[in-house]
């Protein structure tokens, strides 16, 4: 189990209270189809993915990046417990979404990338080194459940 | 490979760097080895504890090789032909731990340029970063 420092705590949830969550999670997903275009494979039903403005302007791309990074919140509020707080979402993505999980891994260095353009030079190689931390975490607690 | 576009988005990026590779390239160094310490272990004549000295030369020289790569994206292969060499004979990085550079990189890119690192100049150079990977790991057998 992943574990977390009072530092790395700390850093982690100073920098996210300044977070946009909603921005940053369509921001991220949307990075996220773009720069790894197979992503899309899950995304037929959102309509335009056809060029980088027409997935950045994408409706459902944001509103989905918003739920995504919704539940990436309430992750951070446990990091001592991610696989508990992630179970059912596991057995979701698992069963019902069959995504394979090296996906979770590729969102999760998108967002770090978000994170690194919203704080430019506040965002150091610690707090880095914290946040690809918490989203190695967070992808380990959404595969836990797979079988 | 990289279509015109991307080529473009590239340059693009690389004016942004050129001249400062030291800086950027020891920046690269010190994210690398903070956020995923078992990269040093390719490093030991960086000492435990590489100071800045010599992060900023060995950080500049491998800025330096990428900028080669970039005035050479229609022949990679010719042009970073001395590193695969080094790669496959010398160093010989385990390939698991090029993404690990790359994301590095792209960090660098963003806390830098923030508003100007556009989507489209994240996917090119993510892109480019992967082909020279390529390249420097095709002659490992």
């Amino acid at each position: 189990m992943v574990h977390f420092s009072a530092e790395e705590k700390a850093a982690i949830t100073s920098l996210w209270g300044k977070v946009n969550v909603e921005d940053a999670g369509g921001e991220a997903l949307g990075r996220l189809l773009i720069v790894y275009p197979w992503t899309q494979r899950f995304f037929d039903s959102f309509g335009d993915l056809s060029t980088p403005d027409a997935v950045m302007s994408n409706a459902k791309v944001k509103a989905h990046g918003k739920k995504v990074l919704n539940s990436f919140s309430d992750g951070l509020k446990n990091l001592d417990n991610l696989k508990g707080t992630f179970a059912k979402l596991s057995e979701l993505h698992c069963d019902k979404l069959h995504v394979d999980p090296e996906n979770f891994k590729l969102l999760g260095n998108v967002l770090v990338c978000v994170l690194a353009r919203h704080f430019g030079r506040e965002f150091t190689p610690l707090a880095q080194a914290a946040y690809q931390k918490v989203v190695a975490g967070v992808a380990n607690a959404l595969a836990h459940k797979y079988h | 490979m990289l279509s015109a576009q991307e080529r473009a988005q590239v340059a693009q990026v690389w004016d942004l760097i050129a001249g400062h590779e030291a800086a950027f390239g020891a920046e690269l160094l010190l994210r690398l080895f903070t956020v995923y310490p078992s990269t040093k272990t390719y490093f030991p004549h960086l000492g435990s504890c590489a100071d800045k000295a010599q992060l900023l030369s060995h950080g500049r020289r491998m800025l330096e090789a990428v900028g080669v790569a970039v005035q050479h994206l229609d022949n990679l292969r010719a042009a970073l032909r001395p590193l695969a060499d080094l790669h496959a004979q010398v160093l010989r990085v385990d390939p698991s731990n090029f993404p690990l550079l790359i994301q590095c990189f792209q960090v660098v890119l963003a806390s830098h340029l923030q508003d100007e690192f556009t989507v489209e100049m994240q996917a090119a150079w993510d892109k480019f970063l992967t082909g020279v990977a390529v390249v420097l790991t095709e002659k490992y057998r």
